[in-house]
C-alpha cells in the first residue's frame, strides 16, 4: 500500500508550462457563423478559393453530428462560446525577428524553444505558433538555399497559392469527420513544408504550438509535401497554460509523399491535462493522415502523448503507391482523469505495401487509455503485410486499458498479424531492480521507459531524451 | 576427372539457365550436367545464387526462368509442378526445413512416399506396411521412432531437422538429390551421421549435388566435381582439389575470376 | 419481414405464455436491432431480412439424424419431440425443470437483456412455444454423453430453446447439433447455468443445406470452480450468427473455447463472443478460426471484459483466419477492456492464406497441391474438431469438412 501511494505521487509532478503570457491580443467575438469565417479569411488576406473552401466546409460541418464514442465521456462543447481567432498584437509587417514582441520571444524561451539568432537551436528549424498565428520561423534562408519551403501556412497561402490549392484537403477532405470539417472552416495558422525533388532536408523541421488564450480554440493546419526522392523529419511540440475551463484544439495534419519520398513526423504532445479532479485541460481532437502516393514512399508517425484532458487522435496512412510503407509508433500516458483514445488506420490499397504498428499505452490514476486501430487490406493489396503490437501497462487498480483493433482483409495474398498484451510492473521486477541498489522511483521509471523503448527508438535524438524525461516526470509517484 | 559412366545418359542437364524473382535477375546463365554416379559440389559466397539454383531445379513458384532449360532424364521439366518433379525423382534437401505445425511427420512421410511409389508403379503402402519400411530407414539416420509422432519438423533441433531431410531422401529414393547446406548447423557427430546416410542412399545410378560453404562435408563425401558460383554464374569448375584450394585461399581468391569473366 | 410486422401488431403467436408476452412487449417498441451497433454493423442486411422472411412455424417437418451410428451409451434428445424425460441412473439424475423453475430462471435472464446484445434471444423466446423449450436439471456423475438436436423445417422459421442447470459437482459431456433444412431459418437459444464445481464439455455443430439460416445464441453463467469447455463448428449456412455470452459470476472459474466457422459461395457466418469476469482468478483460453472461400464473408468479434474486481484474471484470445479467395473477405475484431491491474490478458489475430513455403516443401516431397492443401486444412481443422466431444468413429467431422461439398 505504501508503494501504491509512492507510485501515485510520481505522477503528480506539477505542469511546468502552465504560465500565461500577459500580452495584448486581438480577438474577434465569440461564436461561429459565415460572417466569422469571412472575417477570419479577410484578416488573413486570403484568395477566394480558400474562402470558398472554408465556407463549403462550414456548410458540411453544420450538417454533421459530433462523434459519439463509447469510450470517451466529456461535457458537451458549446461551439458558440469559443473565440475562433486570437492573435498577439504586433506591428503590421515584421521584417525580422528583432521586431517580434520580446514578451513572445521570452515565452518561447521559457518553453525551451529560443528563437533569437544568438540562442536558436543549432540543428533544428522552428516555426513558432502562438494562439492563432505563426510568429517566427528560424533558418529560413538556409533552407531556401536547398529549395525547401518552411513557413506558416498563412504565408504559404500568399506566396505558394498553387501548391495550397493543389494539395489542401486532398488527404483529409473537409467532410472527413466533424472536427476536420470544423478545422477546415476556421483554421488559423500552422506550418507548411515543401521538399523539392531529390532533396534530403538538411535539418530537422519543427513546429511549436502554444495556446495562450483561455477562451479561444486552436485550429492549426499543417501540410507537408515531399516530392520524388526527397526526405524530411518533422517534429511537433505543444503546451498550454493552466485554465480551469476546457480549451478545444482541433488540428488537421496532411502529409503527401511521392515516389521514393519519405516523411517522418514526430509529436510530443504535452497540452495541459487538467488538474487531479479533472477540471480544465485541453480537448485534443486531431485528424492526422498521410498519403503514400508514390511508389516506395514512406510515412512514419511517432508520437508521445502525455497531455490533454481528452485525446482523440488516429495518425493514419493511406498506402496507395506500390511498395509504400506506413509506420505508427505511439506512447500514450494517461493519469488522473485523463482520457486518451488513440491509434491508427493503415489502409493498404496498392500492392506490396507494408505497415507496422507499435502502440504502448500506460494508464495510471482514474484514467482511461484506449487503442483503436484499423488495418485494412483492399482487393488490390497483393503481397502486402501488416504487423501490429499493442501493449498496455496498468498502474493502480482504478485505471482502465482498452484495445479495439479492427482488422479487415479482402486480399488472400496478404498477411496481417496483431498481438496485444496487458501487464503491470511486477513486484518481482521492482524487487530485482531495488536489490541491485536502484531507488524505487528510478526503478519504476526504468521499467516504464523500458516498456516504451521500441517507440522511443523511433524518435529523433533530442526528442527521445525529452520524452523519456517527460514520462518520468508525469509518472513520479504513481506505481505500486 | 573423367566420369566412368560417361557412356550413359545424363540425369540432369542445366543449360544456360537464367532466372529472376520479382524482376530481379538471380541466375545469369548457369550450365551443369550430372551423370549417374557423380557427386557435384557447388560452392560460393552467400547470395551467389547457389540456393536459388536448387530451388529452381525443384520448381519453386517464386522464381521465373527467363532463359535456358532444365532437363531431367532427357526431358525438359521447365514447366513441371514441384510435386511432379519430386515424384519423378528429384529431391531437394532444404537448408532450413519448414516446420508444419499440426501435420504429423508419419502421415507426411507416408503420403509423400506413396506419391513417389505410385509414380514408379509400385504398390502404395498402408499405415502398417509403411511403419515397417520407415523403421528400417530410421536406422540409416539413427533417429528415434518418437520423431514420427511429432509435427513435421516442429520443435526439432537443427540436427534433427537435417536428419529428417535425409530420412525423406531414403524413403523417396530419388534419381538426383540436391542437398542445400545440409551440413550447416551440425556438430561433428551429426555431420558424420548425415554424411554416412547420404553415402548409403546414393549408388552408381543416382546423382548428388552438394551445395555448401565449407570443406568439412566434402571431407566426408568426396565430390567428383567442384563448381564455384559467383553473381549467378559458375565461374570455375574443377576436381575435389579445387575445394581444398578454396578453403586455403578464401573466396577473395575467386573474386579475381569474376573480374576476368 | 412479415414477422416484424406481426410483432409490431402483437399478432405473432396465439395463446402467449407469460415469457412470450414479456419478450414481445420488449420487442414491440423497437422490433429490430440497431444496424449501426457494433454487433450488427457488418451483418448482411438482405441476408438478415431473408432470415425473417420465412413464416413462423411451431411444428417440425420430417427429420433425419445426421449420423446413423446410434450408441446405446448416449442419451439422445430432440427438441420439440421428446422433451418429457426423467432419467435416474445409479449415480445421476436427469429431470425436466418444473414450469416454475424454468419461468423464474428465464425471467431473471430477460431482466438483464440488452436490446441489441440479446435481440436473438428476445426473438427466440417470443417464438418458442412450450413444446419447443427443453429445460433440464442434471445432477451426479458418470452420466452418459448427451446429444441434443435442434432442427429447422423447410420453408419456415422455427425457434427452439434449451435451458440446462448443472447442479453442484456434476460433470457432463453434451453435444448440441443444429441442423438447417433447404430454405429454412432456425432460431436456437441456449442457457446453461453451471453451479459450483460442475463441469461441462460442450460441443456445438451447426450445419445447413441449401439456403439455410441460423441465429444461434449461447448464454453461460459459471459459478466458482466450474469449468466450461466449448468446441464449436458452423458451416454451410447462407447466413448464420453465433453469439456467445459467458459470465463468470464470481470469477475463479475456467473457460476454454475453440470455435470455427467455414464460409463458401456467398455465405456469411459470424461469431460474436463476450466474456465477462465478475470476480478474481478467472481463466479464459479462446481460439476462433475462420476460413473464407469463394465470395463469402466471415466475421469474428470478441470482447473480454475485466473489471476492477477481477484481479488475477488470466485471459487469452486468438483469432486465426484463412482467406482463400480474391473475392472473399474476413473481418476480425478481438477486444480487451481492462480495469484491474494485476491481470494477464493477451490477444492476437492473423489473417493470411495457407502458408506457401509449407506447400512448396510438401510438393517437393511429391505431394500434390490438392493433397498438400488438404493436409494443411486438416491440421487447421483438427485443433478445433478434437475439442468437440464426439468420437471420430461415430461421426467423422474432419472427413465431412474435407470431402463433402
Amino acid at each position: 500500500m505504501v508503494k501504491e501511494n509512492l507510485v501515485k505521487d510520481v505522477v503528480k509532478e506539477p505542469y511546468k508550462y502552465g504560465f500565461v503570457t500577459d500580452i495584448e491580443t486581438e480577438k474577434i467575438e465569440k461564436g461561429l457563423n459565415e460572417d466569422i469565417i469571412k472575417l477570419i479569411s479577410q484578416k488573413k488576406e486570403e484568395p477566394k478559393f480558400l474562402l470558398d473552401f472554408r465556407l463549403k466546409a462550414f456548410k458540411k460541418w453544420q450538417k454533421m453530428k459530433e462523434p459519439d464514442w463509447a469510450s470517451l465521456g466529456y461535457k458537451k462543447i458549446d461551439y458558440q462560446d469559443i473565440i475562433y481567432y486570437s492573435a498577439p498584437k504586433q506591428k503590421e509587417k515584421i521584417s525580422s525577428l528583432d521586431e517580434v514582441d520580446p514578451k513572445l520571444l521570452e515565452t518561447f524561451d521559457k518553453l525551451g524553444i529560443p528563437l533569437t539568432e544568438q540562442k536558436k537551436l543549432s540543428n533544428v528549424a522552428v516555426d513558432a505558433v502562438f494562439d492563432s498565428v505563426s510568429i517566427a520561423t528560424t533558418f529560413r534562408e538556409e533552407l531556401a538555399e536547398h529549395g525547401v519551403i518552411f513557413c506558416s501556412i498563412s504565408e504559404a497561402v500568399k506566396n505558394h497559392a498553387d501548391l495550397i490549392e493543389k494539395y489542401l484537403g486532398t488527404v483529409v477532405p473537409a467532410s472527413d469527420n466533424y472536427f476536420a470539417a470544423l478545422n477546415s472552416a476556421v483554421f488559423s495558422d500552422g506550418s507548411f513544408v515543401y521538399i523539392p525533388k531529390g532533396v534530403n532536408c538538411p535539418m530537422d523541421l519543427s513546429s511549436y504550438f502554444r495556446i495562450n488564450s483561455g477562451d479561444s480554440g486552436q485550429f492549426e493546419r499543417t501540410l507537408i509535401i515531399a516530392e520524388e526522392s526527397s526526405s524530411v523529419s518533422y517534429l511537433e511540440g505543444c503546451t498550454a497554460p493552466m485554465f480551469d475551463t476546457n480549451t478545444l484544439h482541433a488540428a488537421v495534419v496532411e502529409l503527401i509523399a511521392l515516389d521514393d519520398a519519405s516523411i517522418k513526423y514526430s509529436t510530443v504532445q504535452n497540452w495541459y491535462a487538467g488538474d487531479e479532479e479533472g477540471i480544465g485541460g485541453i480537448f485534443n481532437f486531431v485528424t492526422k493522415r498521410g498519403k503514400c502516393l508514390g511508389k516506395r514512399s514512406k510515412i512514419s508517425w511517432s508520437q508521445v502523448e502525455t497531455g490533454s484532458a481528452i485525446t482523440w487522435k488516429y495518425p493514419s496512412c493511406l498506402l496507395l503507391g506500390e511498395e509504400s510503407v506506413g509506420e505508427f509508433y505511439s506512447v500514450a500516458l494517461t493519469n488522473n482523469l485523463q482520457q486518451a483514445d488513440t491509434g491508427t488506420k493503415m489502409i493498404h490499397i496498392g500492392p506490396k505495401t507494408k505497415s507496422t504498428i507499435v502502440s504502448k499505452g500506460i494508464s495510471a490514476g482514474n484514467s482511461k487509455n484506449s487503442y483503436r486501430g484499423l488495418v485494412k487490406m483492399g482487393t488490390k493489396a497483393k503481397g502486402s503485410r501488416n504487423y501490429s503490437q499493442c501493449d498496455s501497462m496498468l498502474i493502480g487498480d482504478q485505471a482502465s486499458a482498452n484495445t479495439f483493433p479492427y482488422i479487415k482483409s479482402q486480399q488472400p495474398n496478404s498477411e496481417i498479424e496483431h498481438e496485444a498484451s496487458t501487464c503491470r510492473i511486477s513486484e518481482d521486477q521492482l524487487f530485482y531492480l531495488q536489490s541491485r541498489g536502484i531507488e524505487f522511483e528510478e526503478s519504476v521509471s526504468m521499467m516504464v521507459s523500458g516498456f516504451c523503448r521500441d517507440v522511443f527508438n523511433q524518435l529523433p535524438m533530442e526528442f527521445a531524451a525529452e520524452a523519456d524525461k517527460l514520462l518520468a516526470l508525469k509518472l513520479e509517484g504513481s506505481v505500486g | 576427372m573423367q566420369s566412368k559412366m560417361k557412356e550413359s545418359d545424363p540425369i540432369l542437364e542445366v543449360e544456360n539457365l537464367s532466372a529472376s524473382t520479382d524482376n530481379l535477375p538471380i541466375l545469369k546463365g548457369v550450365s551443369l550436367t550430372v551423370y549417374p554416379g557423380e557427386i557435384h559440389a557447388i560452392m560460393g559466397r552467400n547470395g551467389c545464387g547457389k540456393s536459388t539454383l536448387s530451388k529452381i531445379i525443384a520448381g519453386h513458384p517464386s522464381y521465373n526462368i527467363t532463359k535456358g532449360d532444365i532437363k531431367f532424364l532427357g526431358e525438359n521439366i521447365n514447366s513441371l509442378e514441384p510435386e511432379e518433379r519430386a515424384q519423378s525423382g528429384i529431391f531437394l534437401g532444404f537448408q532450413y526445413p519448414i516446420e508444419i505445425p499440426g501435420v504429423s511427420n508419419l502421415e507426411f512421410l507416408r503420403v509423400s512416399t506413396n506419391a513417389r511409389r505410385k509414380f514408379l508403379n509400385k504398390e502404395e503402402l498402408d499405415t502398417f506396411d509403411f511403419e515397417e519400411l520407415v523403421k528400417k530407414k530410421l536406422e540409416i539416420v539413427k533417429m528415434d521412432h518418437a520423431f514420427l509422432s511429432r509435427s513435421v519438423n516442429q520443435g526439432f533441433s537443427g540436427g534433427e531437422k537435417k536428419r529428417n531431410e535425409i530420412l525423406q531422401m531414403a524413403l523417396l529414393e530419388p534419381k538426383i538429390a540436391i542437398l542445400d547446406e545440409t551440413d550447416s548447423g551440425l556438430d561433428i557427430d551429426a555431420l558424420r551421421i548425415v554424411a554416412s546416410g547420404i553415402k548409403k542412399i546414393s549408388n552408381t545410378q543416382t546423382g548428388i549435388i552438394l551445395i555448401t560453404h565449407y570443406q568439412r562435408l566434402l571431407d566426408e563425401i568426396e565430390p567428383n566435381f567442384v563448381h564455384v558460383m559467383a553473381d549467378g554464374k559458375i565461374i570455375k569448375t574443377g576436381g575435389s582439389d579445387l575445394a581444398l584450394e578454396l578453403e586455403k585461399k578464401g573466396y577473395e581468391w575467386t573474386d579475381n575470376f569474376v573480374k576476368e569473366t | 419481414m412479415e414477422i416484424i410486422e406481426k410483432i409490431k401488431k402483437n399478432k405473432l403467436v396465439k395463446n402467449q405464455t407469460e415469457i412470450q408476452k414479456i419478450c414481445l412487449d420488449k420487442l414491440q417498441t423497437s422490433p429490430l436491432p440497431n444496424p449501426k451497433s457494433e454487433l450488427w454493423r457488418l451483418s448482411n442486411k438482405s441476408k438478415f431480412s431473408n432470415f425473417l422472411d420465412y413464416s413462423f412455424n411451431e411444428k417440425d417437418g420430417r427429420f433425419d439424424t445426421p449420423y446413423p451410428k446410434n450408441s446405446q451409451n448416449t442419451i439422445r434428445l430432440i427438441i420439440g419431440e421428446n422433451c418429457d424425460i426423467q432419467l435416474i441412473g445409479k449415480n445421476y439424475s436427469i429431470e425436466q425443470l418444473s414450469e416454475y423453475e424454468l419461468h423464474k430462471y428465464i425471467k431473471e435472464q430477460i431482466s438483464c437483456f440488452d436490446q441489441n446484445e440479446n435481440w436473438s434471444d428476445l426473438l427466440n423466446l417470443s417464438l418458442s412455444c412450450k413444446k419447443n423449450i427443453l429445460g433440464l436439471k442434471i445432477n451426479g456423475s458418470k452420466i452418459p454423453p448427451i446429444e441434443i438436436f435442434s432442427h429447422a423445417s423447410s420453408d419456415s422459421l422455427n425457434a427452439k430453446t434449451l435451458v440446462i442447470f448443472l447442479e453442484k459437482n456434476c460433470d457432463i459431456e453434451l453435444l448440441q447439433v443444429n441442423l438447417g433444412k433447404d430454405n429454412s431459418s432456425l432460431s436456437q437459444s441456449t442457457f446453461f447455468f453451471l453451479e459450483e464445481n460442475s463441469s461441462l464439455n460442450h460441443g456445438v455443430v451447426s450445419y445447413g443445406k441449401k439456403e439455410s439460416n441460423l441465429l444461434n445464441s449461447l448464454n453461460v453463467i459459471q459459478q466458482k470452480n466450474s469449468e466450461y469447455n466449448l468446441g464449436s463448428l458452423h458451416f454451410k449456412f447462407n447466413y448464420a450468427r453465433f453469439e456467445i455470452n459467458i459470465k463468470q459470476s464470481e470469477g475463479n472459474a475456467k473457460t476454454n473455447i475453440k470455435g470455427m466457422q467455414i464460409t463458401k459461395k456467398d455465405e456469411q457466418i459470424s461469431t460474436y463472443t463476450k466474456i465477462n469476469f465478475y470476480g478474481p482468478n478467472g481463466f479464459l483460453d479462446q481460439i476462433n478460426k475462420s476460413l473464407a472461400d469463394d465470395k463469402s464473408h466471415a466475421i469474428f468479434e470478441g470482447s473480454i471484459i475485466v473489471p476492477k474486481i477481477a484481479q488475477k484474471t488470466d485471459a487469452s484470445q486468438l483469432s486465426r483466419n484463412l482467406l482463400l479467395s480474391d473475392l472473399a473477405q474476413i473481418d476480425t475484431k478481438p477486444q480487451l477492456e481492462i480495469i484491474a491491474d494485476d491481470v494477464q490478458c493477451k490477444h492476437g489475430a492473423t489473417i493470411s492464406q495457407l502458408n506457401e513455403e509449407e506447400l512448396f516443401y510438401m510438393r517437393t516431397r511429391g505431394i500434390t497441391l490438392a493433397e498438400a492443401n488438404k493436409l494443411q486444412l486438416s491440421s487447421y481443422f483438427q485443433e478445433i474438431i478434437s475439442f468437440i466431444p464426439i468420437s471420430k468413429d461415430r461421426w467423422d467431422l474432419l472427413d465431412k469438412l474435407l470431402n463433402e461439398n
